[in-house]
């Protein structure tokens, strides 16, 4: 058993103007009338407000990772890159991703989706999808919204349209590593 | 007995059982491809390697038995440093197109490559092309790629099914999997070789790109295809079943079943009988089993119990089976007319197909204890046309051997025509009332097999539309004729009560077979006394006038 040291501080005692904190309410109240009228100026660039007006009003201060609506990548034959091995369905966690597979009428796409429907109002933009999938055929980087709409039935992106909005990709799929590095 | 030591692990075995073998009877699961228990042991995918003391190398588990004294290593780091340079092996030529692939998920190589590889690929030359996709049978793809040569599809095919379709052909990394030429892989028992794959190379066209299989659940189950019983895993993803796998049990299937009972699983889903129906127009549970009850009782009124046929589906559970017994015995007074219904029999062989092509025609024997006084379904389409029928309550839409068209024409001229089966078919529009009933996959039950092994079922899913299983249909009528006495809350009471009934039956024949048979001794004895009697008699009448000669 040690002894223990204690070091007896005298408490601050609160003057009678502190106590009545109308000082501190009228130096607070200050800034926001401050601020007010700062965001009333007529001159924007002055103005501290960082409200944007959406939908209205778009804006450029997108992070580099922004995560927008999902496009589906082509292959270099404008094939669709996608061969439906339901990872991203898979890990979902909103369930908004239904694909169906079959098999694909040239031999060298084995499997390929013939259903790949988003449903967009039940995605919750993770980004999971884009993570899970081993063949970069998805990618949330259109920097479009998911913007709000009137029509139900509109928020159901189909293969498609998704793919009218996707470019080429030319990373290598697994297995392809070998043969692009002996190319390059 | 050998007594061996496996990572310190000491344990007694069976003389000649192999290391991986007795590994496993330790505790210890060696990795392996090529080893299957139901098939040789070629040791040819070296994945299996173990280390044992005084050997100079390592040495395959499969294929070494053990021998007393043996102290073996299975996870020691020579081993695990052999296992992951087999795998590299493996994997030179191996696409990993593992998105592709139908068996990830389930693969042994994917599985082992985490277990123990788990590096980037060091391999700079390309990889060997070989076939892909290549339709080796009419249900089978091979993939010739992602194939590792462990040869267990081609001893599948000369030791189990015994047809030798499959062989090796060429050498080194051009070697393939490829049927003899002329032949493909087509035999009763081909999707086994699916399933023994412990890659993709081998895969199922009717389940190719189907379902990822992490995304199925299983329940174990019996396949309804024939009377064989083979036990099965059910695998279903959101309420539909996807495919069936054998399940083993060394009674009835071991590893294996047949093709076209693996197939059967469609029928869960096709042209389903979803709701109630009453001449035609769909209805609810709760009007029409009021009226179902109404219209018994009238006919009953008019005609008697007599006339009234219960056709028993050799489909069905013996639980369903044992309700429609009690609703026999309680509501129809034991009166009603009983026939017995299935599907006409079909090909069989020595293996795993019967004949009987129903799952449960010895559990209505179970329950039933003896089949006197149940007529076979062909000969109801004469008792209606006599006229001795008015009403059918039919369990199923099967006639058995019978001739469909004549049975359905005579059940048109029925004044009742209740049918209570998963699928409408061509009765539908015959029935005056048509009461969905589930399928084996979305309730639980019991089979008896051919063999007489009651095998329990459960259920993977729940029912479909508004179907319900077939002894809560006859509790449900029952009830609404006010007979309460069929009222089981739970399959378990129904089972209770139907062992307990089926062992009091087996008791009673016990005892009528052991009277019969004292009764028969008792014949036999006493027989046998007056013969000796008689004997002794006639003994003593030819003895008398011996005695009463001399005097």
């Amino acid at each position: 058993m040690g002894t223990v040291n204690v070091k007896v501080l005298e408490r601050h005692q609160k003057t009678f103007w502190e106590k009545s904190y109308i000082p501190e309410i009228s130096r607070g109240l200050g800034v926001t009338v401050k601020q007010f009228f700062k965001n009333l100026s007529p001159n924007k660039e002055k103005r501290d407000t960082f409200t944007i007006q959406y939908p209205e009003a778009g804006t450029d201060h997108y992070a580099e990772r922004f995560r927008g609506q999902h496009r589906l990548m082509k292959r270099e034959d404008g094939q669709v890159r996608c061969v439906a091995c339901m990872c991203c369905s898979t890990i979902c966690p909103a369930n908004c991703i239904h694909i169906e597979a079959a098999e694909h009428d040239d031999p060298s796409i084995e499997k390929y989706p013939k259903v790949f429907v988003i449903d967009e109002l039940r995605c919750i933009v993770c980004g999971l999808c884009v993570e899970a999938c081993p063949c970069d055929a998805i990618r949330m980087d259109t920097g479009t919204h998911m913007a709000p709409r009137t029509d139900r039935t509109t928020a159901f992106h189909q293969r498609d349209d998704l793919l009218k909005k996707g470019g080429i990709s030319i990373a290598t799929r697994a297995g392809q590593k070998a043969l692009a590095s002996k190319s390059s | 007995m050998p007594m061996v030591t496996i990572n310190g692990v000491e344990v007694e075995v069976e003389k000649d059982v192999s290391i991986l073998e007795a590994a496993a009877q330790a505790g210890f699961d060696v990795p392996h491809f090529c080893y299957h228990p139901a098939l040789s042991a070629p040791a040819n995918c070296r994945m299996c390697l173990v280390e044992v003391e005084r050997a100079p190398k390592l040495l395959p588990a499969c294929y070494n038995p053990v021998s007393d004294g043996m102290v073996v290593q299975t996870e020691s780091e020579q081993v695990v440093r052999a296992r992951k340079a087999v795998l590299e092996f493996i994997l030179v030529n191996h696409p990993v197109d593992c998105p592709i692939c139908d068996k990830a998920g389930e693969c042994k190589l994917q599985d082992y490559y985490f277990a123990y590889d788990a590096q980037e690929s060091r391999m700079r030359a390309e990889k060997q092309h070989k076939v892909k996709a290549y339709p080796i049978g009419p249900r089978v793809v091979y993939d010739g790629e992602r194939c590792i040569l462990c040869t267990r599809c081609i001893r599948f095919c000369e030791e189990i099914s015994g047809t030798s379709e499959l062989t090796l052909a060429d050498r080194g990394d051009k070697i393939e999997v490829r049927t003899f030429p002329g032949q493909e892989l087509d035999n009763d028992y081909s999707l086994c070789t699916v399933d023994v794959c412990p890659v993709g190379a081998l895969t199922s066209r009717d389940f190719r790109f189907k379902c990822r299989v992490w995304l199925l659940t299983s329940t174990e189950s019996i396949c309804t295809g024939c009377s064989q019983g083979c036990n099965i895993h059910l695998d279903h993803f959101r309420n539909e079943t996807q495919r069936y796998r054998p399940r083993y049990n060394s009674e009835v299937n071991d590893y294996w079943m047949c093709d076209d009972g693996r197939l059967t699983y469609k029928n869960l889903h096709t042209d389903r009988l979803l709701s109630p129906q009453h001449n035609g127009a769909t209805d609810n549970w709760h009007t029409l089993t009021k009226s179902v009850a109404a219209k018994l009782e009238k006919q009953i009124k008019a005609h008697g119990e007599e006339s009234i046929a219960l056709v028993l589906s050799a489909q069905a559970a013996c639980e369903d089976i044992f309700l429609a017994k009690l609703f026999h015995e309680e509501i129809l007074g034991k009166k009603a007319q009983l026939y017995i219904a299935g599907k006409p029999s079909g090909k069989h062989d020595d293996f795993l197909i019967n004949a009987d092509k129903n799952p449960n025609r010895r559990g209505i024997e179970a329950v039933f204890a003896k089949l006197d006084g149940i007529k076979d379904v062909a000969t109801l389409a004469g008792d209606i046309t006599a006229g001795t029928i008015k009403t059918v309550y039919m369990m199923g839409t099967e006639f058995g051997e019978g001739d469909r068209s004549e049975a359905v024409a005579a059940l048109k001229k029925c004044e009742l025509f209740i049918l209570q089966s998963t699928q409408g078919a061509d009765l539908l529009d015959v029935a005056h009332i048509a009461l969905p009933a589930c399928t084996h996959a979305e309730k639980e039950g019991t089979f008896v097999n051919e063999e007489g092994i009651a095998q329990p079922f459960y259920k993977a899913y729940e029912p479909h539309g508004d179907s319900l299983p077939d002894w809560q249909i006859f509790m449900r009528i029952a009830k609404a004729m006010g007979k309460s006495t069929l009222n089981f809350t739970f399959l378990s009471k129904v089972q209770d009560r139907m062992f307990e009934a089926t062992e009091l039956l087996r008791k009673a024949e016990e005892e009528a077979a052991a009277a019969a048979k004292k009764a028969a001794e008792e014949a036999a004895a006493k027989k046998a006394e007056e013969e000796a009697k008689k004997a002794e008699e006639s003994a003593a009448a030819t003895e008398e006038p011996q005695d009463s000669t001399p005097s």
